[in-house]
């Protein structure tokens, strides 16, 4: 189920943060999506918590404004975004997930250098998020069907991630593992 | 007797992203018994792979291996496949209803990981010795410290979790190596290329950062031992 309020109330500060050039904001909204994308596991959440990080990352990179076809992407950006906002506070769900599609499909309207370095910060974006999804304690498996990315872009990813020095993570003295092991090999 | 080592997807791919599944093969030459992968772990390490070019080489190597019959599937032991898949989404049920928080069940797992769970206990009733070789932290949490998992999804969600323990016992008893593990064997037995200390260290820590949920603590313990 949407959490109408709380999304509308998302995508308010998100195009604050865009009017304002703020990418820190854009990325503690992200972050702040993620906890109940963790929870919930709704593509609603999950696909807000790549956006709004993949537009944080677009809008951070100042040189990308210099290039052909940012306007276009801007406008297409920002249309959507009042759209979604517009739809979601007449409560009309349907006409506010397709415009809100429509951020990521903005894509498709450009083309050149500028395509590919935002194709490439959305499919990064989705393997940063999935990274922070697994770090709440969902399983690599889970958390890679809900961000449709594969376990082999994961594992690097979770690698370098400093998750597995957190104390908790210790579950069995290693001498024992160790000896689990050498039985089974014995 | 025979025995198996049943391997998660998560392990296989940190032995394959390293260029080290020869030592899968090395050891499989003395092990008396089985490498097993159940379907739902080839899905997620060979065949979804094989149709993505930045991971197609991993899943050609690691199907390899199933063809020269290092990995075998489940039906080595007599055991239907269609009935590990049936049974696997009992048990996935049961773990992913098992940590409750605000909003209700907590999904933790999927399908390849509760495989190899579900695989481990139908062993286990036929008396037949067998361990996960999973380097998934969430997968071996569940298994052996249940507890643990409770107070890092409370950690992390910042909100009140509870879980099921009789759902807890549905794990027990069910034993986790990860890469490592099969890695500091190899090289106590002498399997691996390279030799030396510096080479033990090398290899949990590339395990490591190909996604092998060791700490460095861990790390430094088993280079103790030697």
């Amino acid at each position: 189920m949407i959490e109408v309020d709380n999304i509308l109330n998302i995508l308010k500060q998100t195009k604050k943060a865009i009017a304002e050039n703020n990418p820190l904001e854009l990325k503690r909204l992200s972050n702040q999506t993620i906890h109940s994308a963790s929870t919930n596991q709704d593509q609603e959440n999950i696909s807000i918590a790549v956006t709004i990080y993949s537009l944080g990352k677009i809008y951070q990179r100042e040189h990308y404004k210099k290039l052909e076809g940012w306007e276009n992407f801007n406008r297409l950006i920002n249309n959507s975004l009042n759209l979604a906002i517009k739809y979601l506070e007449k409560g009309d769900l349907e006409n506010y997930k397709k415009n809100f599609a429509l951020i990521g499909k903005a894509i498709n309207k450009i083309s050149g250098k500028l395509k590919n370095f935002i194709s490439d910060v959305f499919e990064k974006a989705r393997i940063n998020k999935a990274s922070k999804i697994h770090e709440h304690g969902i399983s690599l498996g889970k958390t890679a069907k809900l961000l449709g990315v594969t376990l082999y872009d994961l594992a690097t990813y979770t690698g370098t991630s400093g998750v597995s020095d957190m104390p908790l993570n210790k579950t069995i003295d290693i001498k024992q593992r160790i000896k689990f092991a050498e039985e089974i090999f014995s | 007797m025979t025995k198996a080592i049943l391997f998660d997807a998560s392990t296989l791919i940190s032995f394959s992203m390293n260029g080290i599944l020869y030592i899968l093969e090395e050891l499989k030459k003395s092990f008396n018994g089985k490498f097993i992968i159940t379907k739902e772990v080839k899905y997620e390490t060979i065949d979804r792979p094989l149709k993505i070019k930045r991971f197609k080489l991993e899943a050609l190597k690691l199907n390899e291996l199933l063809k020269k019959g290092v990995l075998e599937m489940p039906s080595i032991f007599n055991i239907n496949e269609e009935e590990i898949s049936k049974r696997t989404q009992k048990i996935l049920d049961i773990a992913n209803s098992m940590y409750q928080g605000k909003s209700g069940d907590i999904h933790l797992l999927d399908l390849g990981e509760a495989s190899c769970l579900e695989l481990s206990k139908m062993l286990n009733d036929k008396k037949i010795p067998n361990v996960i070789a999973t380097d998934e932290r969430t997968t071996r949490m569940l298994a052996e410290k249940p507890e643990n998992l409770k107070k890092l999804l409370q950690k992390k969600l910042h909100s009140k979790i509870s879980y099921d323990k009789e759902k807890a016992k549905h794990f027990k008893p069910i034993k986790i190596i990860r890469s490592t593990e099969i890695a500091y064997v190899a090289y106590k037995k002498g399997l691996t290329k390279l030799k030396g200390k510096q080479s033990l260290d090398a290899l949990l820590f590339a395990l490591k950062f190909k996604g092998c949920s060791i700490s460095h603590e861990e790390i430094e313990e088993i280079e103790k031992l030697g």
